[in-house]
């Protein structure tokens, strides 16, 4: 079967990627002015500004003329650059050979799809189906070669397909400027009479390469609904990117959140499409007049959840404003593959991976990253040292184990730092007391009389290092009831209580 | 007149059983006894928590343990915790006293790795957390509150319902150690702890060990279940090489 390649075309790119990023405007009298100040000009203008008069090429003031209401936006490089990687995207979903040829187009190999796109056309109406479910119109053309294919694309009534072998039919009435821009050859052409493509198909292709050289072969070839070149593989970004440059600069966060949303929100579906979730979250801010503020999130696992990423960047942005308005962002996601889990049907219930991501990352941004993971003994033999890793639960086992036989062991609940106590001593403890001071404040107050003392135990350890331990402990029941776990510092000589059974 | 059935005088309601429906029909509450959970692994592992609460901890529900210093709550907390971790399941420990001393916890059984453990700072993201927990699908959700004064004290009664209400929803457990009712109306069961007393190995001079704390468990609100006798419980001290 002859060679196919699938061009995937978004008319009026630019605009169409402003609208991507801000759908409030679709149906809008929109224009893209290109330029600054009074040289702008417009670039594109939207189907209701068009109807309206506006062409491309006026200046604002002439569009303003003819439209008071019109929307105006500049062009924006984040926006095309985010569109263009999700048209890639979805060319990606159909082919893994696909070609950037930017601005909107992309190329497709289909060499291989047969089996799953067995007419041409199916295929061209399920790309453009695609397109438009990422919010962009696009336009679908097939043919043997990527000129052809791309003059397909712009043709009204899509998906428009060129049977195998019609290719050079195809390009045969259209005018030379579809196939080369230099003034100078065209020149050349016109005065030989060659107006059309082809006419210069129908050229001997010696004289051709005798009087134009090597690149005039290559546009024979073209104009004979041959590709000079084979289609180069575009390799697939490492991160999601999406931004915009705003309408004004913003200085309160909740606007900003407000258009951060919607960006994470294309970026999420963009990993959804692959199968991918954001495991680190880079956030970029332009400010005004100049200068960036540039934060990173890394998330506990990787997930797609909008919200919990939306609170962990309105967080970061909290606790480090970027001191200036902020005219633009950049989001960058990088990817990973979520964690993936087999239930069981007889074994304990397994969390779901991806709400348990989503529950950590919620959980860490509410109490911080250091306040919440899995336990680990600490490093040294202090009852209040510990260590935080991350929780990763291992899998269910496959059914339910028999029981271990349990025993009721009695548990010491951990005062967490220790609280400082006035200790009567005769040599044993005889009565306890909390001094109020402010490192006893909002703590648990510990007083009475000892009622039993066991001890004392020596803890003695880190001498070698500058967190020396030594203390000397004792377990005492107390007059209002409770038991403690007490220590002097023989250190300091002070008192303290670690602990409580409980 | 027809022979009555042999067994009609069996059939019939005695004074006693209508004394018991009776009040049963007042509340509006089932007359069917209450089964033990059907799910048996759902058993804490503390014998006589599980006589009074008809077989284990039910999913779906706010279960609060309530009780002073010593009292045998937090070890009450834990024990859970490795009945459950040892089982497989995936739990949660929102620690606002900051108690857990991770040692202790892996010493006495509780698989660390099935364990999260929160440490918030406050009483209001406490709530929040075990909110957010148990609508992750954690099976146990355990929530210690420490010990007085509780940064927050009792918290919004909204929030108490939220909780209730979320775990009836995903049929998640949580248990919630406090030294005081703090759930207010909304918990389904509540039982209270009490220390009765220490043993202490050695007398005179003699180094003295602490060998166990004795503590009496009593069923104080429980819905659709009349409140039953306490029963008392041991817990058993380590030997003291710490």
């Amino acid at each position: 079967m002859s060679h196919r390649i699938a061009c995937l075309r978004v008319p009026l790119f630019p605009l169409a990627a402003r609208l991507r990023s801000e759908p409030e405007l679709a149906g809008e009298a929109l224009v893209l002015l290109a330029g600054n100040g009074s040289a702008a000009r417009v670039s594109a203008a939207s189907r209701r500004a068009r109807r309206a008069g506006i062409r491309r090429g006026m200046s604002l003031a002439q569009a303003r003329a003819l439209l008071p209401k019109v929307a105006v936006r500049g062009r924006d490089a984040a926006c095309e650059s985010a569109a263009q990687q999700s048209l890639l995207e979805i060319a990606e979903i159909f082919s893994p050979r696909v070609e950037n040829a930017g601005r909107g187009v992309v190329y497709l190999d289909l060499a291989g799809l047969e089996r799953h796109w067995p007419r041409d056309h199916e295929l061209g109406s399920a790309l453009i189906q695609a397109a438009e479910r990422a919010r962009m119109a696009a336009r679908a053309g097939i043919a043997g070669s990527k000129l052809a294919a791309h003059i397909a694309a712009e043709q009204a009534d899509s998906p428009t397909v060129v049977p195998a072998g019609e290719e050079a039919g195809f390009l045969a009435p259209l005018p030379l400027t579809r196939l080369l821009a230099e003034a100078h050859v065209l020149d050349r052409l016109a005065r030989w009479g060659i107006r059309s493509i082809g006419q210069f198909a129908e050229l001997p292709k010696d004289e051709i390469a005798s009087r134009f050289g090597e690149a005039g072969q290559g546009l024979h070839r073209q104009a004979r609904g041959i590709d000079p070149h084979p289609l180069v593989p575009h390799r697939p970004a490492a991160t999601f990117d999406e931004g915009m440059t705003l309408e004004w600069p913003l200085t309160t966060l909740e606007p900003f959140l407000f258009v951060a949303r919607a960006a994470l929100d294309r970026m999420c579906e963009r990993m959804a499409r692959h199968g991918l979730a954001c495991l680190r979250l880079e956030t970029s801010l332009r400010l005004e007049p100049e200068g960036t503020h540039e934060r990173s999130v890394v998330l506990p696992a990787p997930t797609r959840d909008v919200k919990t990423l939306l609170t962990l960047v309105k967080l970061d942005v909290e606790a480090h404003p970027p001191g200036a308005a902020v005219a633009g962002f950049t989001l960058r996601g990088h990817p990973d593959r979520p964690r993936a889990a087999q239930l069981t049907l007889f074994g304990p219930t397994a969390l779901s991976p991806d709400r348990l991501a989503t529950t950590l990352a919620r959980l860490f941004s509410l109490l911080g990253p250091e306040r919440a993971g899995a336990p680990r003994r600490g490093t040294d033999h202090r009852p209040e040292d510990f260590r935080l890793e991350p929780f990763a639960p291992p899998p269910p086992p496959d059914v339910r184990e028999p029981e271990p036989e349990g025993y009721g062991l009695l548990a010491v609940r951990t005062l967490r730092p220790p609280i400082p106590l006035e200790v009567l001593v005769d040599p044993r403890p005889r009565r306890v007391a909390t001094p109020v001071t402010e490192a006893t404040r909002g703590r648990p107050r510990i007083d009475g009389t000892v009622r039993v003392a066991s001890g004392p135990w020596a803890l003695e350890e880190g001498w070698w290092n500058e967190r020396p331990v030594d203390r000397e402990y004792w377990d005492v029941e107390l007059s209002d009831g409770g038991i403690y776990r007490i220590y002097r510092d023989r250190r300091s000589e002070s008192w303290f209580a670690d602990g409580m059974y409980d | 007149m027809s022979p009555a059935p042999p067994n009609a005088l069996a059939m019939a309601p005695t004074p006693l059983a209508l004394r018991r429906i009776h009040p049963a029909l007042r509340t509006g509450r089932t007359l069917a006894p209450r089964q033990a959970p059907a799910d048996s692994s759902r058993a804490s592992r503390v014998r006589p928590l599980d006589e009074l609460l008809a077989g284990g901890l039910e999913p779906g529900g706010l279960i609060e343990i309530v009780g002073r210093r010593s009292s045998g709550r937090f070890s009450i907390l834990l024990q859970t915790l490795v009945a459950f971790t040892r089982r497989g399941e995936t739990t949660a420990l929102v620690d606002l006293g900051d108690g857990l001393d991770p040692r202790a916890a892996a010493d006495a059984g509780i698989d660390l790795s099935r364990l999260l453990w929160a440490r918030p700072e406050h009483l209001k993201s406490a709530l929040i957390a075990t909110e957010l927990l148990l609508n992750a699908g954690f099976p146990l959700v355990a929530l210690d509150l420490g010990s007085p004064p509780v940064p927050g004290g009792r918290g919004p009664e909204a929030s108490w319902i939220r909780l209730a209400r979320t775990a009836r929803q995903r049929q998640g457990i949580l248990l919630v150690s406090s030294p005081y009712r703090a759930s207010g109306t909304t918990a389904q069961v509540v039982v209270e702890s009490s220390k009765t007393g220490a043993r202490w190995q050695g007398t005179g001079r003699a180094p003295r060990l602490l060998s166990a704390v004795c503590t009496r468990l009593q069923l104080v609100k429980a819905l659709g279940r009349a409140p039953v006798a306490s029963l008392p419980f041991t817990w058993r001290s380590r030997a003291p090489g710490r």
